[in-house]
């Protein structure tokens, strides 16, 4: 009996080897199709077995060669022209080709592409978000997507944009085989189904809520993965996440709570890593509302709140507090006129609340998230410390919450909020990621303020070819929304992650997710 | 016996066609849309009227004037009775494959978690009967009072962090170890592991099922001890329990052949009503110990207002809860020779 058992357990681990590398991710991908998803777990998932066009250096922002080895724009900005990196086959052995790219693009822009199976719940919104809408819409950026020639794809644009290469190379746009889309059809990117990519692992199994398994590509283009199996695990729970590393149970992990950095760091088995802070928390004060429209007000309000310690407390050192709406990585955008940080200063505050006419102060809501993000880890809390703050000169603040689905609806219905909590984590490297999504023409009604000169900066901004133009541009865009201060930017915050000691190699993006071909687990056990 | 039994499933029947229309109205009813839920930090009003139309969500609910089939509500019910319970409207997964992918998980483990409450609560229920007002009793109405009122989430991460963390004895949580390979066959994984030859893998998943099993089950495991408790003071007081005894018959059979069987009638009860409780009860453990399951996906897809996982989620637990029922209902006739269904 002991023989049969010690038998069946070889035979059931002999698929496993030692070089097996778990990671723990913070939820189950939504779906495995590129172009149709917008969380970070089908992301870090997808940048597995999916190249991009265009790619990010390691724990970098900064663009590098991807499927492509260079691209070019036009003089005006209204072309970009993609030289492709020749020889690279999809992990079922089909070329990647200017057909592949074609076929890729087209049937996430295209709403009545044959392989776009929108009658079938497609949307393919993050397009619609980052590119300005879909073939003919009067705001889409591209205007038509051209092979050259085997090697060569050109992507024409209805209006200039400095900024099609990084949209291209945020982990949405993975290219997938238009062999393996062609063959699955609509089940493509589901667990029934096989996604193929070009990227440094292969997809094997799918095991609905739990985990996917992937193997690495021994044919891959650039660095080959050292481990003979990844395992990415559905580990919901931040807490369940610090478990299962401490008892060896997974390798690495995302997401942790910053309260966990002390148990962390406490663990001899356990190394912290900081992810690159590329996020911004911030409160946004409605023009709708009868004192937040005057802007002595607002300045007050952001003056009264001792960001520094609110993010000291609630951050474990795990972020930043400064006045920039952009990343410190991106501090190039910011305006030298701009102060480096907010001046805490409540009796210039409430002097300030004074010469506006509201000695007395005023009763106000703030809302809070109901959900933890990494820019605001425990809202709630913060909320009562921002609370308490400005209670210290004169305003009232109700706390409120609701459920999230109704929170992010109620924010842009008017009347909006007063005050509510909310942030935003980037796509890609450019200031117009950040500013655009949130002051853009098109961006969010929840302050009732989208000046002309606003979205003419954002304009400039996405035209600008360098990055001296660019810097030019958004100083200005800072200097405005600063002075404004509609939107009081809290925390740029560094997600907390964590590994075993032996896990060597990661190099954490900032951008949340990166392929996991560079790490090595030499000495697990 | 037949007549009856046919009776009730027609009556499920109906009963599930009335929650499909419940479920269809209280889902568009709660406050907050898909297609913003969808979007997260990025809707913006022209972003998700775009996507509502995409989804077509902004289709007018039970009646189309233009075009009456062109509605929600028959398309759903079309699609329902033709067995298509629809797609995830984020993954675009048909609702019936995680479906039938996720409910083995969530069974084996209420499954599981029955039996311990059983196993554990029907013998302190019968000791605390026996050994009244004793050292036991007390310890047993203690233990099924904290089950009741400790949280299943904390439970759970207490479990987890003291047997797996810090005793090293179980895994955290999930359903089989990461570098164990069982190509699932019934979907129960311990059962699996035995049909495939791969004993190794059964007991590896039996290991990963016992804390969450635990975490489950405490709360039925109170309430079956407390129910039993009573039910067998309330039988052990009985005339012809006395008589039993009059008659010289030992302890072990007066309180066994005689008074359990009888005091088993409300425990079975119980029984049937914590199958619903089990399901709610795994909407927490199965995110607690990552259990892939039906609890945690539903309770997701309600934050998201994914409808058609909704919709199809609650006619599958109400399926499953009818059918418990008519099973806890039929038992009641093997108990007890007195009752007859006809």
């Amino acid at each position: 009996m002991k023989k049969l058992l010690l038998t069946a357990l070889l035979s059931t681990l002999s698929a496993a080897s030692a070089a097996t590398l778990v990671f723990g991710g913070n939820g189950e991908p939504v779906s495995l199709e590129s172009g149709n998803i917008t969380d970070g777990i089908s992301i870090l998932v997808q940048r597995q077995i999916y190249d991009t066009l265009v790619d990010f250096k390691p724990g970098s922002t900064d663009l590098a060669p991807g499927l492509a080895t260079s691209w070019k724009a036009n003089a005006n900005n209204t072309a970009w022209t993609f030289t492709l990196r020749k020889g690279v086959r999809f992990h079922d052995g089909t070329p990647m080709n200017a057909d592949a790219i074609v076929f890729n693009l087209s049937r996430w822009w295209d709403k009545s592409h044959p392989y776009g199976f929108r009658d079938q719940g497609r949307t393919f919104e993050i397009v619609g978000e980052l590119l300005g809408g879909y073939k003919g819409d009067a705001t889409a950026v591209i205007k038509n997507i051209v092979k050259v020639n085997d090697t060569t794809v050109r992507i024409d644009l209805n209006k200039p944009s400095s900024v099609l290469p990084n949209v291209m190379a945020a982990g949405y746009f993975g290219i997938a085989s238009p062999t393996a889309i062609k063959k699955e059809g609509a089940k493509y990117g589901t667990p029934a189904s096989k996604p193929v990519g070009t990227g440094p692992f292969i997809f094997q199994s799918w095991r609905t809520g739990d985990r996917v398994t992937l193997l690495p590509n021994k044919l891959y283009w650039g660095e080959k993965a050292k481990v003979d199996q990844l395992v990415i695990r559905n580990i919901k729970d931040a807490s369940q996440r610090l478990n299962e590393l401490k008892a060896g149970t997974i390798d690495f992990a995302n997401d942790l709570t910053p309260d966990s950095l002390r148990s962390v760091q406490a663990d001899k088995n356990l190394v912290a890593v900081k992810r690159p802070s590329f996020n911004v928390g911030f409160v946004s004060m409605n023009n709708r509302n009868q004192y937040l429209k005057n802007q002595s007000v607002r300045q007050a309000i952001s003056m009264a709140i001792n960001k520094k310690a609110i993010v000291e407390g609630f951050w474990n050192g795990l972020g930043v507090s400064n006045a920039s709406f952009v990343p410190p990585v991106m501090s190039w955008a910011n305006s030298s006129k701009v102060p480096a940080d907010y001046k805490f200063d409540p009796a210039a505050a409430k002097k300030m609340l004074a010469d506006a006419g509201y000695p007395n102060g005023f009763s106000i809501d703030l809302w809070y998230m109901p959900v933890s993000r990494p820019y605001f880890p425990t809202p709630k809390p913060i909320a009562e410390a921002i609370a308490a703050d400005l209670s210290a000169i004169g305003i009232k603040v109700n706390l409120k919450t609701q459920d999230w689905a109704k929170y992010l609806e109620d924010r842009n219905k008017e009347p909006g909020f007063d005050m509510y909590m909310i942030g935003w984590t980037g796509d890609y490297g450019d200031p117009d990621n950040f500013y655009g999504a949130y002051y853009g023409a098109n961006a969010s009604d929840d302050i009732n303020w989208n000046p002309a000169n606003v979205e003419t900066l954002l304009q400039q901004g996405r035209a600008a070819a360098t990055q001296e133009a660019k810097a030019k541009v958004y100083s200005q865009l800072h200097e405005i929304t600063y002075n404004a201060a509609y939107r009081i930017p809290m925390v740029h915050s560094n997600p907390l992650a964590a590994a075993r000691s032996y896990v060597k190699g990661w190099a954490p993006s900032p951008l949340g997710s990166e392929p996991f071909n560079t790490i090595t687990v030499t000495g697990k056990k | 016996m037949g007549s009856y039994l046919i009776r009730r499933l027609l009556r499920t029947v109906l009963v599930m066609l009335g929650i499909s229309l419940v479920v269809f109205v209280f889902v568009r009813s709660i406050p907050g849309d898909p297609a913003v839920a969808m979007l997260g930090e990025r809707a913006t009003p022209e972003a998700a009227a775009a996507l509502r139309e995409q989804l077509g969500l902004n289709k007018p609910w039970f009646f189309n004037p233009a075009n009456p089939m062109d509605a929600q509500y028959p398309k759903y019910m079309g699609a329902l009775l033709q067995g298509d319970l629809g797609s995830g409207i984020k993954s675009n997964i048909p609702v019936w494959d995680d479906l039938k992918a996720r409910f083995p998980a969530t069974a084996e483990l209420s499954v599981a978690a029955l039996l311990f409450a059983l196993l554990v609560g029907m013998p302190a229920g019968i000791l605390a009967a026996l050994r009244r007002n004793s050292v036991w009793d007390n310890l047993a109405t203690t233990i099924s009072l904290v089950g009741v009122s400790m949280p299943v989430f904390w439970l759970g991460l207490l479990l987890s962090y003291f047997f797996a963390v810090k005793l090293g004895w179980l895994p955290p949580s999930a359903r089989l170890g990461s570098e164990v390979n069982l190509e699932p066959l019934t979907g129960f994984y311990v059962l699996d592991g035995l049909l495939r030859g791969q004993p190794a893998a059964a007991w590896d998943a039996l290991r990963h099922l016992i804390l969450p099993a635990i975490a489950l089950g405490s709360i039925p495991l109170a309430i079956i001890a407390r129910i039993t408790r009573s039910s067998m003071l309330d039988v052990l007081g009985q005339d012809y329990v006395r008589t039993a005894r009059a008659k010289g018959l030992t302890g072990r059979a007066v309180t066994f052949k005689h008074a359990l069987r009888n005091a088993l009638l409300p425990v079975v009860t119980v029984i049937g009503l914590q199958a619903g409780a089990l399901l709610g009860g795994a909407v927490l453990t199965e995110t607690i110990f990552s259990w892939p399951g039906i609890g945690s996906w539903v309770y997701d897809a309600i934050s998201q207002r994914d409808y058609p996982i909704i919709q199809g989620g609650v006619i599958f637990a109400a399926l499953i809860v009818s059918l418990a029922n008519l099973i806890v209902d039929l038992s009641y006739a093997a108990l007890d020779p007195r009752i007859q269904y006809s």
